[in-house]
């Protein structure tokens, strides 16, 4: 139950808190080194092929972050528990940060891939509206003056912007874009060579535990915030 | 039901006479719309192919900004004289409460739109069988902007700080309708299926708007 108690997160948290951190230092350092150096060069992109180890990882956890937010307010609007508003406001930055990172990277690979830094097809042009939606997130936690209207009020908001997550997903196989479809889907065999995708799953895993102290932290912040706010 | 009814009927009275009385407001809205017109063909050059390849972009894209324009009008100042609190005790709930607001939106400031297209398909230099196209999709895009704005302006009402906040709102979500209504007039041929797009949208919407808003508004009622 610690998911939806702010008493009983902040006491699993301090377990958790410095193996995770130990946890994502150590693949996050190895999956870099794997990923940069260890991997083999692609036949057709060469070295830039490299890009993808922090390009794919960031785009996944640009959606799971914001999946994550909706399901916490559903859980806050429809189950009346105050945590997911903790959550909701601590981590729409990190998904704004991952969102950028996916948007530059891959500004950097389609630059020689594609001969140019941007197009404006299905699947950038959603991505870039979920930054823009992320950005607004943030805005609204700054701009209200009155906390039980703002928590509520974006939780409200990202319900109605989820809209937006099938058509990040799906934009690839709806319509003829430039950018390719997925190569990894948990239905088919995958379209990707193992020494390739070994380097992937495991940055992918040090996205997620990086994801996840920065959150720790950030909730935590929140929680005391809001205590000495009580007051 | 007859008085519950009459309460609809006053309703509106009461929008139209707060909406055309005062017609300077949607006057000035409109000459809004005419004058940027101008700045866009002084700013892209008077060239007739030019401005015909882009003039459809141009209308739908200062229709929103226009219609944007309007947008503190929809709750906030109901909002902060108290009338929203009356129509409440009324009997009215919040989410029929948007449900009016947003009908009265399109008829009172949306409509008045609809009648200035063909003088700035005149301007623009659009050609006339496309004009009916334009009116087909605005029709449906003003009514799915008036959803919209009535989420956002709805979101923002106790945000005293940053009000321009509830226009992006509107100019986020309104990029399908006009990735979908431009689509509409430029390629006649997928008429009927981009138009069964652009009314899936607008009930998606206009389903997800008394929820959002109501909700919205209840907050922002109950906690001023």
């Amino acid at each position: 139950m610690f998911l939806f108690n702010p008493y009983k997160f902040n006491k699993t948290a301090d377990y958790l808190f410095k193996p995770i951190l130990f946890l994502s230092i150590i693949l996050f350092s190895f999956g870099l080194l794997y990923s940069l150096f260890l991997s083999p060069d692609d036949y057709q992109q060469g070295t830039t092929v490299r890009i993808m180890y922090v390009h794919v990882p960031s785009a996944w956890l640009s959606l799971m972050t914001y999946a994550i937010m909706t399901l916490y307010s559903v859980a806050a609007l429809a189950f009346r528990i105050p945590f997911g508003f903790i959550v909701n406001s601590a981590i729409a930055p990190i998904g704004a940060v991952y969102t950028l990172i996916c948007i530059i990277s891959g500004s950097l690979w389609g630059k020689p891939m594609w001969g140019t830094w941007w197009v404006w097809d299905a699947r950038l042009t959603s991505v870039a509206l979920l930054f823009i939606i992320y950005l607004i997130i943030i805005f609204m936690n700054l701009s209200f003056e009155n906390r039980i209207v703002k928590e509520k009020v974006i939780a409200i908001f990202i319900l109605v912007g989820s809209i937006n997550l099938p058509i990040v997903k799906f934009s690839v196989d709806w319509w003829n874009t430039l950018h390719q479809p997925a190569t990894i889907s948990k239905l088919s065999k995958p379209s990707i060579d193992p020494s390739m995708m070994t380097p992937l799953i495991i940055m992918t895993f040090a996205f997620i535990m990086i994801g996840i102290s920065i959150a720790i932290l950030r909730i935590k912040t929140e929680i005391i915030s809001r205590k000495s706010n009580l007051r | 039901m007859i008085s519950f009814l009459s309460k609809i009927g006053s309703f509106y009275y009461r929008e139209y006479k707060l909406n055309l009385s005062g017609f300077q407001d949607i006057l000035t809205n409109i000459i809004f719309f005419f004058v940027s017109i101008f700045i866009f063909i002084f700013s892209i050059g008077p060239e007739k192919e030019t401005i015909s390849l882009i003039g459809v972009g141009i209308v739908w894209t200062l229709l929103l900004l226009s219609s944007t324009l309007s947008l503190r009008k929809f709750y906030q100042d109901d909002f902060e004289n108290g009338n929203l609190l009356l129509m409440r005790l009324n009997g009215f709930s919040y989410g029929f409460i948007s449900i009016l607001k947003t009908f009265s939106h399109f008829l009172f400031v949306q409509v008045p739109f609809l009648l200035s297209i063909p003088i700035a398909c005149i301007l623009l230099n659009i050609a006339n069988d496309k004009v009916v196209y334009l009116f087909a999709s605005f029709a449906i895009g003003s009514l799915i902007l008036s959803c919209l704005g009535s989420i956002s302006s709805s979101m923002n009402l106790m945000n005293q700080r940053n009000f321009l906040l509830g226009s992006l709102i509107v100019m986020i979500f309104s990029v399908p309708i006009i990735i979908f209504s431009v689509g509409i007039i430029n390629m006649e041929k997928n008429f009927y299926s981009l138009m069964s797009v652009l009314v899936g949208i607008l009930l998606i919407v206009f389903s997800i708007n008394p929820w959002a808003s109501g909700l919205c508004l209840k907050l922002s009622l109950e906690n001023n």
